[in-house]
């Protein structure tokens, strides 16, 4: 089963500041088949969180093509554009980003809550990752109570409770120690046995390691 | 979902305890300031609503047509009989007047004294159209017949206790004597008319006799429908106004005003007898104050939650992210702003129980707690939650519900341009409001101040005003003069109609061979009264000392501005014939120096003292030493009940009631001190949170410059600085609206302060210290804190 996700063809981003024009991403051309493990590398500022910006469709490519699920995402209206993330992209963050307000429980719970799920579907849905994640007895905890590691775990079981096709994932074991960091990457390529797409920004070649494919950026150029 | 939003602002709002204090004390103040006016406004806009007739019940007013404009609402007694004979749609007309011109009665029962001041002359119809329930006895009927007199409920217990009223006779100013006919309920609180007892206005000479030059009977008529065409009606009345009086003698106009008029806009017109008139301009005024003070706490809540935008556009960011649409996030900042709302709601009404005292002895007002109870307030509430709530969360909704989702990537966010300028921007309108107030209120004091320092033209301190209405002999009147004056406190006695700061009868001065007229207050007197008031005597005589009876030569002592208007000076007019309503044979004998007769509201009129025996002399004025006020007093007292035993001693100090013409800028004053101290304490609160949170955003900032040698004071500086500009740029703003707001108020007195700078220097100064120690605590407890803590990121 080797679908095409998604392609981006001639794909430019550039911003301009000040008077000059800068080009944060030049000429992508990428294909990613479902079932995929991706690791974009390269140092700081060679564009891997603005590729995953764009591929997220939080930003845009401002020239070329960008077809998602044979959707032409650059001719999409917005409305339709962020129907489209939310429906198959789950997103996992350096900084976890869980709401502070929110148990463990309600975090998980809430992209179903913005879905409409229904409240009893809700709940088997969510004891259900739960209990995968192996975090039942966390369930009524705080973001702050938690550990990075933890944290990071329910940020990745939140992006996946939508049961997202693709996940984008920008340095998720950026803030945690190197056993945190295994156990994150452990579970990535795990879910990736299990059919979902991952594309991940990293700095660390071990993580990079996890992927299938080892994507390198230099200057917003895919170099190899 | 609504839950989940419910239950993060819940969350929020706990975690967050200054934000969340500061915001809901400064709204429930808010909310407590508008509650509690509007309560005042409610009772203020019931009055009269209570009469079935409401609607088609209207009031005549008399408009001068001589060069003082002016408009009176007592008519001639001749006007309303003319009204109801002549006009169809009117089916109904009475007339009323105070007793005694609005003094009060001297009331005798069988076992005692009392001194009444709601004695009231009336027309039967006075009841028929405004439907005074009886409850004992008989009614209006009883008003066509002479020496019957109706009580009210609380009147009849004060007079004869739990006994059966009905029958009883009581006595009038030692004079006359009637029989209580009837007992009627007690007109309520909000009744423009407010009558304790009501005797039959037909008994009056003004009746028996009715005139077209004496305008001093309050008149209502009812028409047959609740939408008469005043315009056809005030014709009409011209023209009866025509036939009955020649051209030459008509110096007025009549008009119409509709019942639910009368409580608030009347308080421009003189000559009424209804005395709890309310102010359209002063609810004016209290209205906007508090939505002034509700906007400044809405302002403090846009303020605080844009000010911590950094987390918020992570939380939208994020929220975005798992599928929240732009809707969800909008709704969920209204939930979060209705939340808070709604506990200041609750915070707001038990701060309202508690000012309602407080600002009913301030504004002189009687609104109970238990009207707070109502489902008229209830329903208020409703909308005045959803109102702020709308309104303070629409920043919050609106603004940040935009922020794109990529901001949570980004780990330094933008400051928020746009929003801190907004945020400058309300403060800016947040002090320039306050410094209005402050200057509002010094200027006001200082008004208040300048007239009770004025010097008047008389003195009117150690001056008792004893009423005499009830001994209408004129032997008992000479014999009390008698015993005051072997009195040995008192330096001077004399009896008069009435004292300045009392109206007393308006008559008209008119200047020989033109057509040329002007008002003129008539003040039957004797000659002490030059000694009683320490009038200053310009020329001529004061008034004689005795008047022989069947004299029919009348003196008047006349001021400065009667004689200035004549074209006369001061020693040509002594001895001149003036025609003043007084008759063919009235002669200037004297002339004193100007003194301000009214309030100080108004410039120095025409004002004659003279003997002619058309007005009663209803007060013994008399000049005391300086001593124990209660001993003089009990002295005057007993001295009084030896010559008069069965009349009431009721008395005044002159100075005392010249306190009362001032009564309405007072509490003016008072509320608007009060409401401005709420206005800066609100606008305060949202400094010192703001300042906190500014301090908390630049904790950075400040580690790195401590850890480079930045001192405690000069942290403290840079942090106070920005809010000391915005301050500065208030100032700049509000001097020149205090300035234009406060000339206009002025403008009501004919005596008046110029503001002078050292006004704003005070504001300035104010307004400045207070801001500074609102944000200098913030402003050290940041620069104090160690650097290391600020500095160590997770």
């Amino acid at each position: 089963m080797e679908n095409i996700l998604l392609t981006t063809e001639e794909a430019f981003r550039t911003v301009s500041s000040g008077r000059k024009t800068v080009t944060l991403l030049d000429n992508i051309n990428l294909t990613v088949k479902e079932g995929e493990f991706i690791s974009l590398m390269g140092p700081s500022g060679s564009g891997k969180s603005t590729l995953l910006n764009c591929i997220g469709m939080l930003d845009d490519f401002t020239k070329g093509s960008y077809t998602f699920l044979d959707e032409p995402v650059h001719s999409l209206k917005e409305r339709n554009r962020s129907k489209l993330y939310k429906e198959y992209i789950g997103f996992v963050f350096q900084a976890y980003h869980l709401i502070d307000e929110l148990t463990v429980y309600e975090n998980i719970e809430t992209p179903l809550l913005y879905k409409s799920v229904k409240s009893s579907q809700r709940k088997a849905m969510v004891a259900d990752i739960l209990d995968r994640f192996n975090i039942v007895g966390k369930k009524d905890l705080f973001p702050s109570q938690l550990s990075g590691g933890q944290q990071q775990l329910v940020g990745i079981a939140r992006a996946l409770i939508g049961e997202p096709k693709l996940i984008l994932a920008d340095e998720p074991t950026g803030n945690l120690n190197s056993k945190q960091s295994e156990e994150i990457m452990k579970l990535f390529s795990e879910l990736n046995r299990e059919g979902v797409t991952i594309i991940q920004a990293t700095h660390s070649e071990s993580n990079a390691a996890y992927g299938s494919r080892i994507i390198n950026l230099l200057d917003g150029k895919i170099v190899s | 979902m609504i839950r989940s939003y419910i239950k993060i602002a819940w969350r929020s709002l706990k975690t967050n305890r200054l934000f969340s204090i500061v915001n809901i004390v400064g709204l429930s103040i808010g909310l407590a300031s508008t509650l509690v006016l509007f309560l005042f406004i409610l009772q203020e806009r019931s009055f009269d609503s209570m009469y079935a007739n409401k609607d088609q019940i209207y009031r005549v007013l008399l408009n001068t047509t001589e060069d003082d404009l002016e408009t009176w609402a007592n008519v001639p007694s001749a006007l309303a009989p003319e009204l109801k004979a002549n006009i169809p749609t009117i089916i109904e007309s009475g007339r009323f007047f105070h007793h005694g011109f609005g003094e009060s009665a001297s009331i005798k029962t069988d076992n005692d004294v009392f001194i009444e001041d709601k004695l009231f002359w009336s027309d039967a119809s006075i009841l028929d159209i405004f439907n005074v329930e009886i409850l004992k006895g008989t009614g209006s009927e009883n008003l066509n017949n002479p020496n019957t007199i109706l009580l009210s409920e609380s009147t009849a217990k004060r007079y004869f206790g739990d006994e059966n009223p009905i029958g009883k006779t009581l006595t009038i100013d030692n004079t006359t004597s009637f029989e209580v006919k009837g007992i009627f309920k007690d007109f309520s609180d909000n009744s423009s008319l407010n009558f304790n007892a009501i005797a039959p206005f037909m008994m009056q000479n003004f009746a028996k006799n009715p005139s077209w030059n004496n305008a001093s009977f309050e008149t209502f008529v009812m028409f047959d429908t609740a939408t008469p065409v005043i315009r056809d009606v005030e014709l009409k009345i011209q023209d009866i106004l025509n036939k009955n009086v020649e051209k030459e003698a008509l110096w007025y106009t009549f008009s119409l005003q509709p019942l639910e008029r009368i409580h608030l806009y009347s308080s421009n017109y003189s000559d009424s007898y209804i005395t709890n008139y309310g102010d359209i301009n002063q609810i004016r005024n209290l209205t906007a104050l508090a939505l002034l003070i509700l906007l400044i706490a809405c302002i403090n809540y846009m303020n605080l939650i844009t000010a911590r935008s950094q987390k918020r556009a992570t939380d939208v960011g994020i929220n975005k992210t798992l599928g929240a649409s732009v809707k969800d996030i909008i709704i969920r900042f209204y939930i979060e702003t209705g939340l808070i709302t709604a506990i200041a709601m609750v915070l707001g009404g038990l701060f309202a129980v508690i000012t309602l005292p407080i600002f009913n002895e301030l504004a002189g007002k009687h609104l109970a707690i238990s009207s707070l109870f109502t489902i008229k307030i209830l329903g208020f509430l409703v909308l005045i939650w959803l109102v702020t709530t709308l309104f303070s969360g629409s920043y919050p909704a609106l603004y940040l519900s935009r922020f794109s989702p990529k901001e949570v990537l980004k780990p330094t966010s933008n400051k928020g341009g746009i929003a801190s300028v907004i945020r400058k921007g309300l403060v800016v309108v947040q002090f320039s409001a306050s410094v209005v107030l402050i200057i509002g209120v010094i200027v006001i004091h200082q008004q208040l101040e300048f007239i009770q320092n004025k010097s008047l033209g008389y003195n009117p301190e150690n001056v008792i005003a004893i009423s005499t209405s009830g001994i209408r002999n004129g032997a008992s009147g000479r014999a009390l003069v008698n015993a005051y004056e072997q009195l040995p406190n008192v330096s001077a006695v004399t009896r008069s109609q009435g004292y300045p700061g009392l109206e007393v009868s308006g008559r008209s001065l008119y200047k020989r061979n033109t057509e040329k007229s002007m008002g003129i207050q008539t003040n039957r007197a004797e000659q002490n009264i030059a000694d009683v008031l320490q009038l200053n005597l310009v020329s001529g005589q004061l008034l004689p000392k005795i008047k022989q009876q069947g004299d029919t030569l009348v003196e008047v002592l006349v001021n400065k501005t009667t004689v200035d208007f004549l074209g006369l000076s001061p020693e040509e007019a002594i001895g001149e014939k003036v025609a003043m309503q007084l008759g063919d044979n009235a002669y200037i004998c004297g002339v004193v120096d100007d003194f301000n007769f009214a309030s100080l509201h108004s410039p120095i009129g025409a004002y004659a003292f003279h003997n002619a025996s058309r007005e009663p002399k209803s007060y013994l004025l008399i000049r005391f030493e300086n001593e124990i006020l209660t001993e003089t007093i009990s002295k005057f007292e007993n001295t009084f009940k030896a010559v008069a035993p069965n009349t009431a001693f009721k008395y005044t100090f002159l100075d005392k009631n010249l306190e009362l013409l001032y009564e309405k800028e007072q509490r003016t004053a008072n509320v608007g001190l009060l409401f401005s101290i709420l206005a800066i304490l609100v606008a305060c609160l949202g400094l010192f949170g703001l300042a906190a949170y500014m301090a908390e955003q630049r904790n950075k900032e400040i580690g790195i410059r401590k850890v480079f040698g930045a001192s405690v004071a000069g942290i403290v500086q840079l942090l106070s600085l920005d809010f000391i500009k915005l301050v500065l740029v208030a100032l700049v703003i509000s001097f020149p609206l205090a300035l234009y707001l406060m000339n206009s108020w002025l403008q009501d007195f004919a005596y008046r302060i110029v503001i002078s700078w050292t006004v704003f220097l005070t504001a300035g100064i104010l307004a400045l210290g207070i801001a500074m120690l609102t944000v200098s605590f913030q402003a050290i407890k940041a620069a104090i804190a160690n650097p290391i803590k600020s500095l160590k990121t997770e």
